[in-house]
C-alpha cells in the first residue's frame, strides 16, 4: 500500500510534467495526448466507483459518456448556429459557455443513469450487464437515427467551448480544465469510499446478503452509487467533445462501454488511481503499438489475458503489499 | 399475547408438494431464550429465513412488538429490530473485525447515507464497536481482516454484528458451531445477559448448551413443531427422544 501510495504521487507529478514538456518543446500532440488520458480516466474513475468498489458490472457507461458528449455538441451546436433548442414551453437557446453545459450535462448524466440504474438494479449478474448493455445500444441507434444532430457522421462543433478568462484552444488551457476535472473526481471517489456510504457500498460487494440483514437498503445505496457514476462518467463524455470538438454515435457504442471497462481492470479495480493509469496505458499502446499496425488491439488482448490471470489488482495492484488478500 | 415480543401464526413454505414449514406457531417471550431444535433437514433454518424475510412464506403471520410485519422486506424487518446469525458465517471478509461491527452499526444511527463524512473520524461509531468486540473477547483482533479469522472468531463475529443492530429479537442460526469450550462458554455467559434487552431465538444442536440456555425449547420435525415446552418437559418427552434426541437424558 505504502509503495502504490508513492507511485499515485509520481502519477500526479507526470500529470504536470508531460504537459510542461509539451509546451517546453512545442509538441501540442503530447498536451492533447495527455488531455484524452486525464478525460478517459475520468470517465473509468467514474466506472470504478460501480465497478470497482460496488461490483456493479456495468456495460453501459458508453450511454453516460455520450450524453455527456451529445448534450455539450447540441447546446454548442445551437449557440453556434444561433438556433433556439427548444421552443416550447419557453424558447431555450443553445450555449457555448462551458460554465452553463457542464451543469446541464451533468444533471442529464445524472437523471438518465437514475433512470438506467432504476431498472436495471432490479436484476443482477449477467442480466444486469445485458440490460445495461442495451440501455447503451438504444441511445446509440438512436443517434445512428437523429438526422438533426449529424446522424451517423456525427456532430462537430468548429469550435472549442469557452471558459472565462482561457483560451480553451490552447492546448494547455484545456488540459488544465480537464486536469481540475479529474482532481476533483479523485477527490469525491476518496470522500466517497472513506464515508459510511462508501463502507456500505464496498461491503455490497463482498456480501450483498450480509449488508442487508444489518438493515442497509442495498438497492438504494448501489443506485446512489450507479447515478453519481453514471454522472462522473458523463462529465468526461462533455469534456471528450470539446476535446476533439466532434461528438458521433461511436461515443455510444458498446465498445466505448469496453474500452472504459478495460481502463479500470488494466489500472486495477477499486483502485483510486486505477483508471487513469488503465488509460495511460491504453493510450501509450495505441501510440506505440499503433504505429506498427492497425492490429495493436490483438496486443492489448494478449496483456488483458495476462493481467486477468496473473494481476487481477491490474497494475497499481502490482505495487501493493496487500495483493495476497484480493481474490 | 402482551408478554410476546415475536408471534409467528400458521407459517407455512411449500416448494411444490413438499411442505418446508408446516403451519409453525411458535412465539416469544420477552426476556427469554426459545431454543428451536430438531434434525437436519427439519427445516429449522428456512423457519429463521422466512421470519427475517430472506425466504418468502406461502401462508402464515408474523408480529413483532405488536406490529404485523409479515408483508415487509427483509432489509424492512432488519430495520425495525430483527437481528440475524447465519448457519455459515457471513461476514464482509476484507474489511477489519473492527469495520464489521461499524458496518452493523450505521443502520442504527443513520448514517448509511452520509456521503463525505469520513467514517475514521466518528469517534462514536469506533467506541461502540470496540465495546461490542470486547464483549465477543475479539477487541485483541480488531484490525484482523475478517478473512483470516478462525472458524470460532467468525462465529463470534456474527454474534457480534448481530449486536451491534441493538435489535427487539436475536434469530441465532447454530451461533456455537465449531467454537471451542471457552468459546461456548462465553456465549453462553452473553446470551444469558443479553437476552434482558432483547430475547434469543436461539437454533443449536450444542444440547449441554441448549440445556444450560434455553427458557422453553420447542422440537421441529418435518416442518412441523412436534412438542414445546420447558426444558424438562422437553427433556422427558417420549415423541421428542424418538425423533431427535434418540437416547435417554
Amino acid at each position: 500500500m505504502i509503495i502504490e501510495k508513492f507511485f499515485n504521487k509520481w502519477i500526479m507529478v507526470f500529470l504536470i510534467l508531460i504537459p510542461t514538456c509539451g509546451v517546453i518543446f512545442d509538441e501540442p500532440y503530447f498536451i492533447t495526448l495527455a488531455t484524452k488520458v486525464v478525460i478517459l480516466g475520468i470517465a473509468g474513475i467514474g466506472l470504478n466507483l460501480a465497478l470497482g468498489y460496488c461490483g456493479l458490472i456495468s456495460l453501459g457507461h458508453a450511454a453516460f459518456f455520450g450524453i455527456g458528449g451529445y448534450i455539450t455538441g447540441i447546446l454548442s451546436f445551437h449557440a453556434l448556429n444561433d438556433e433556439v433548442l427548444f421552443s416550447w414551453p419557453i424558447a431555450v437557446s443553445g450555449s457555448s459557455e462551458m460554465l452553463i453545459i457542464w451543469p446541464i450535462a451533468i444533471l442529464v448524466s445524472a437523471l438518465f443513469s437514475f433512470i438506467i440504474g432504476l431498472l436495471s438494479l432490479r436484476t443482477s449478474g449477467v442480466y444486469f450487464i445485458m440490460i445495461t448493455l442495451a440501455f447503451a445500444q438504444m441511445l446509440y441507434f438512436f443517434s445512428i437515427s437523429w438526422p438533426n444532430y449529424g446522424g451517423e457522421d456525427g456532430l462537430s462543433i468548429y469550435m472549442r467551448n469557452s471558459f472565462p478568462m482561457l483560451n480553451t484552444m490552447d492546448p494547455i488551457s484545456f488540459y488544465i480544465i480537464s486536469l481540475f476535472w479529474l482532481l476533483f473526481s479523485i477527490f469525491i471517489s476518496l470522500r466517497l469510499i472513506n464515508s459510511p456510504f462508501g463502507m456500505s457500498f464496498q461491503a455490497i460487494k463482498q456480501n450483498e446478503e450480509r449488508v442487508k440483514s444489518v438493515g442497509i437498503e442495498t438497492f438504494k445505496v448501489k443506485l446512489l452509487v450507479f447515478v453519481i457514476s453514471g454522472t462522473i462518467t458523463g462529465l468526461a463524455g462533455s469534456l471528450y467533445t470539446d476535446l476533439n470538438r466532434f461528438v458521433s454515435p461511436t461515443v455510444l457504442d458498446w465498445h466505448t462501454s469496453g474500452e472504459i471497462m478495460v481502463f479500470v481492470i488494466l489500472g486495477g479495480m477499486a483502485r483510486l488511481y486505477g483508471p487513469l493509469v488503465g488509460a495511460a496505458f491504453f493510450i501509450a499502446l495505441e501510440q506505440t503499438l499503433g504505429s506498427y499496425t492497425e492490429n495493436w488491439q490483438f496486443w492489448l488482448g494478449l496483456i488483458l489475458i495476462l493481467v486477468i490471470l496473473f494481476a487481477r489488482s491490474g497494475i497499481l495492484g502490482l505495487f501493493d503489499k496487500k495483493l495476497k488478500y484480493e481474490k | 399475547m402482551k408478554n410476546k415480543i415475536l408471534n409467528i401464526k400458521n407459517l407455512s413454505k411449500f416448494y411444490g408438494a413438499f411442505k418446508v414449514t408446516d403451519e409453525i406457531a411458535i412465539d416469544l417471550n420477552f426476556d427469554e431464550i426459545h431454543a428451536l431444535i430438531g434434525p437436519n433437514g427439519a427445516g429449522k433454518s428456512t423457519l429463521i429465513k422466512q421470519i427475517v424475510g430472506s425466504v418468502k412464506h406461502d401462508i402464515g403471520s408474523i408480529v413483532l412488538d405488536q406490529e404485523d410485519i409479515t408483508d415487509l422486506n427483509d432489509v424492512e424487518r432488519a430495520k425495525i429490530g430483527i437481528s440475524r446469525t447465519f448457519q455459515v458465517s457471513s461476514i464482509i471478509p476484507k474489511f477489519s473485525a473492527l469495520d464489521n461491527i461499524i458496518l452493523s452499526l450505521l443502520n442504527k444511527s443513520k448514517e448509511t447515507f452520509q456521503l463525505f463524512k469520513n467514517i475514521r473520524t466518528n469517534k462514536e461509531l469506533d467506541t461502540k464497536a470496540k465495546k461490542i468486540l470486547r464483549e465477543i473477547d475479539l477487541f485483541d483482533k480488531s484490525d484482523t481482516l475478517a478473512s483470516e479469522l478462525s472458524h470460532g472468531d467468525r462465529r463470534k463475529l456474527e454474534v457480534g454484528l448481530a449486536l451491534a443492530m441493538d435489535p427487539k429479537v436475536f434469530l441465532f442460526d447454530e451461533p456455537m458451531a465449531g467454537l471451542d469450550e471457552s468459546g461456548t462458554k462465553m456465549m453462553i455467559n452473553l446470551f444469558k445477559k443479553i437476552k434482558t434487552n432483547s430475547p434469543i431465538l436461539l437454533i443449536e444442536h450444542d444440547m449441554d448448551a441448549v440445556f444450560a440456555l434455553a427458557d422453553r425449547v420447542s422440537v421441529i420435525n418435518y416442518g412441523k413443531i412436534v412438542a414445546t415446552g420447558t426444558v424438562d418437559q422437553i427433556r422427558s418427552n417420549v415423541l421428542v427422544r424418538d425423533v431427535y434426541l434418540g437416547y435417554e437424558i
